[in-house]
């Protein structure tokens, strides 16, 4: 029997705006791709490079990185340093051999349920031709 | 027993080794030569110096899992460590097969290390002796020699149209093809390491444990583990139990005690806090716990950690100021 | 070298011993091999004569200054190194009135490694742009060298168009040889956690075992935890015993710091290092 590869997403979502947008996603019934594990983190900038880099190690196929647009960070400047975090980590870790389109990081606030659902539907898909980690 | 063995039989008689065991053998890889496992005996390199690794990882392996413990869903299963096949270790010097005889007093002595006594009997050590000796050689010194037999089942020694085979122990018989002549000529002068005093290091040694030396020479030291984990004859480790899902598994790794927290216990004291105490540890372990436990010095004078320490502590150096030292301040 | 270098450090290394402004110099001393340089801690005057400058002198002393942090000390500094002391100041790890740095003008360094010195000098000098120490008390000094300009990151470039599968493969394989001494860790200016992320257990990272998996972990994290720090001394690659191509790790990161956030780690202490900081405006690749 020849198994469909369905890419494994992690979802690190902020709780102030993204989780929230996510939920909002899911009690306006919009479904979106099964395909994502949420783990909810105080915010964007709680995201270390260790949590990402072990995700990718233990089978991991994409990991999103959600939080507040910037400038409407719960904690003010959280996510300004995600997004330098991030920049570089994604640059870094296609340079390793982890394709930079695996490691996603979108603004989605707590009313953008739509955006959420379209995130992870258009994430899933890219995986999905990407192929699986362990062969890129 | 000496026999003799053209280079090409000598290529057949590995690959019929080779069928059935493994064989463990210095390959180059990039600018290195180091040992490990083979897949064809090509791979095998003959000219080299010596290893960066010695080959102490095949009977003490960086990491190895000692067991496992299955959950098997709430019915726990041990899974004990296996050794799937017989060993030989190709073209090792001298000096490292007397480390690997060193090693034994530890890990043979009653109760003993089972796997690690499991290895040693179903693997076989075939020697090559050393044509040329390194300037960071000293094992002459340090009871062994560039043609020294006696920690090898059968000895190789290059000469013109291939090996000399010295056989020495019955299990290194047994390995032997059909074939081999009878080699009647003598041995080739062996190269000649330079020779360092090492008499008195151990009187010394004994008297130096306070003196101001330790701290002074562990200033530039790193406190990395690269002269533990290049050694023959060092073994020190660390065994930690990891799980995951319910399944269990206790892994031993290379551990040295330079690296801060080697002695770090619970409540957070440090037995050796200094620098100069993790650096002398060492040196003591060596040059004095360990021949008065096990009657021989745990140096081999291989001079791999001459050569890859980074910031040049050198035993040879070491052993000579120790002497110095004492020799001042009896006088 | 310039015998003219040595005598001016050690004259003034004797003037501080001599007077007690210092605890201990830390310089170069001939390694065993009689051949190249190893670093030598000077506590009294007659010590100084030991004091040697070459072209073998291609360690990177400051760190040292993090384990003497109680004493004065003094310190040999080449313009690289000056970049270091810049780092430890930046990030509060040494104070500037504990040091006294007695900068040297270098023309460069080869490579080194027990009794092997190399013909050609460093890849990095090659490309150096410093004529001399960034920050200094004293300065050993002799005849200007003109400085090369070659391109700093061919190299980088270069893996950079390999597919990405290829890196993975490339990477793997290095990475497959690392034994966990911790030698580029130890040796790193940079790297001075009392706790290092591989030794936590809580969470537990990486554990004890020395394999592809963990060791990918250390060299990745490591690098990353240095960027925007890495002052380019190549200590790493130089200590490491099984040849890992850490310069490509290291650079790399050197260079997207650049482009990304014009920065570069030791040239100015005061500056707040790029992930202390932020700019709202900025475009880096996550636009809506």
């Amino acid at each position: 029997m020849k198994l469909e590869y369905q890419p494994k997403i992690v979802g690190f979502l902020c709780n102030w705006c993204s989780y929230a947008g996510a939920d909002m996603a899911g009690t306006s019934r919009m479904s979106y791709a099964p395909n994502i594990r949420i783990i909810r983190v105080p915010c964007s900038g709680r995201v270390d490079p260790l949590l990402v880099l072990k995700c990718f190690q233990r089978g991991t196929d994409g990991v999103l990185v959600s939080g507040c647009h910037p400038g409407d960070c719960h904690y003010n400047e959280g996510n300004y340093h995600a997004r330098r975090r991030f920049a570089l980590l994604r640059d870094f870790l296609d340079y390793l051999g982890i394709a930079r389109e695996r490691l996603r990081v979108e603004w989605v606030s707590a009313s953008e349920g739509q955006k959420f659902a379209e995130t992870v539907a258009s994430f899933t898909a890219e995986l999905a031709e990407l192929g699986p980690r362990s062969e890129s | 027993m000496k026999l003799f063995t053209s280079k090409d039989d000598l290529i057949r008689w590995l690959n019929s080794l080779l069928r059935e065991r493994i064989i463990v053998a210095p390959v180059r890889v990039q600018e290195l030569t180091v040992f490990q496992p083979i897949s064809k005996v090509e791979e095998i390199a003959f000219d080299f110096g010596n290893t960066t690794l010695s080959p102490k990882g095949w009977f003490l392996p960086p990491t190895e899992t000692l067991f496992s413990v299955q959950n098997n869903d709430g019915q726990p299963k041990l899974v004990p460590a296996v050794i799937e096949k017989d060993a030989v270790i190709f073209g090792l010097h001298p000096c490292d097969a007397r480390g690997i005889a060193l090693m034994d007093s530890p890990f043979l002595q009653e109760p003993g290390d089972a796997l690690y006594r499991e290895r040693r009997a179903r693997t076989a050590l075939i020697g090559l002796a050393c044509h040329q000796a390194q300037p960071e050689c000293f094992c002459t010194s340090m009871g062994s020699a560039p043609n020294d037999p006696s920690h090898v089942d059968i000895l190789l020694t290059e000469v013109e149209a291939g090996y000399i085979v010295q056989v020495v122990t019955e299990k290194g018989e047994r390995l032997l093809p059909k074939g081999f002549v009878e080699y009647k000529g003598a041995l080739p002068t062996p190269p000649e390491p330079q020779a360092i005093p090492i008499k008195e290091v151990i009187p010394a040694i004994r008297e130096l444990f306070n003196n101001p030396y330790w701290e002074r020479l562990a200033d530039r030291c790193l406190h990395c583990n690269i002269c533990a984990y290049v050694c023959p004859t060092c073994y020190c480790f660390d065994v930690r139990d990891y799980s995951d899902r319910g399944n269990l598994e206790r892994v031993r790794s290379w551990d040295s005690c330079q690296s801060s927290g080697f002695t770090r216990i619970a409540g957070g004291y440090d037995l050796r806090p200094t620098k100069g105490a993790r650096l002398r540890q060492r040196f003591y372990h060596k040059l004095l716990y360990f021949p008065e436990q096990f009657q021989d010095v745990a140096c081999v004078g291989c001079g791999r950690c001459i050569k890859a320490c980074p910031v040049n502590i050198d035993i040879r150096e070491v052993m000579s100021d120790l002497q110095q030292l004492e020799a001042k301040s009896e006088s | 070298m310039d015998s003219e270098l040595i005598h001016q450090i050690g004259n003034q290394a004797r003037d501080l011993l001599e007077s007690g402004t210092v605890k201990g110099v830390i310089g170069y001393e001939r390694a065993s091999d009689g051949l190249t340089a190893r670093p030598f801690f000077a506590y009294e005057p007659a010590a100084v004569e030991r004091l040697i400058f070459d072209e073998t002198c291609s360690y990177n002393l400051v760190k040292y200054l993090l384990d003497k942090k109680d004493e004065k000390m003094a310190v040999v500094v080449k313009p690289c190194d000056s970049r270091t002391i810049n780092l430890l100041l930046n990030e509060e790890q040494i104070k500037r009135d504990m040091v006294f740095i007695i900068g040297v003008t270098c023309p460069g360094v080869v490579e080194t490694s027990w009794n092997h010195k190399g013909q050609t000098l460093q890849a990095r000098c090659q490309t150096c742009q410093l004529s001399k120490p960034l920050v200094y008390d004293f300065l050993a000094e002799h005849e200007p060298v003109e400085r090369l300009e070659g391109e700093l990151y061919l190299d980088i470039q270069e893996m950079e168009t390999r597919p990405v599968t290829v890196r993975r493969a490339f990477w793997l394989e290095q990475f497959e040889r690392c034994i966990r001494c911790y030698a580029c860790r130890q040796v790193c200016p940079g790297c001075y956690c009392p706790e290092c992320f591989a030794e936590q257990l809580d969470p537990l990272w990486m554990g004890i075992r020395i394999a592809p998996k963990e060791n990918e972990l250390w060299q990745t994290i490591r690098t990353f935890h240095l960027a925007g720090r890495c002052v380019g001394c190549n200590e790493c690659e130089r200590v490491c015993p099984v040849d890992i191509p850490l310069s490509l790790l290291n650079r790399k990161l050197e260079k997207e710091v650049k482009e990304l956030f014009a920065f570069q780690a030791g040239l100015n202490p005061e500056e707040l290092p790029p992930f202390a900081t932020f700019k709202k405006e900025e475009k880096l690749g996550f636009e809506e």
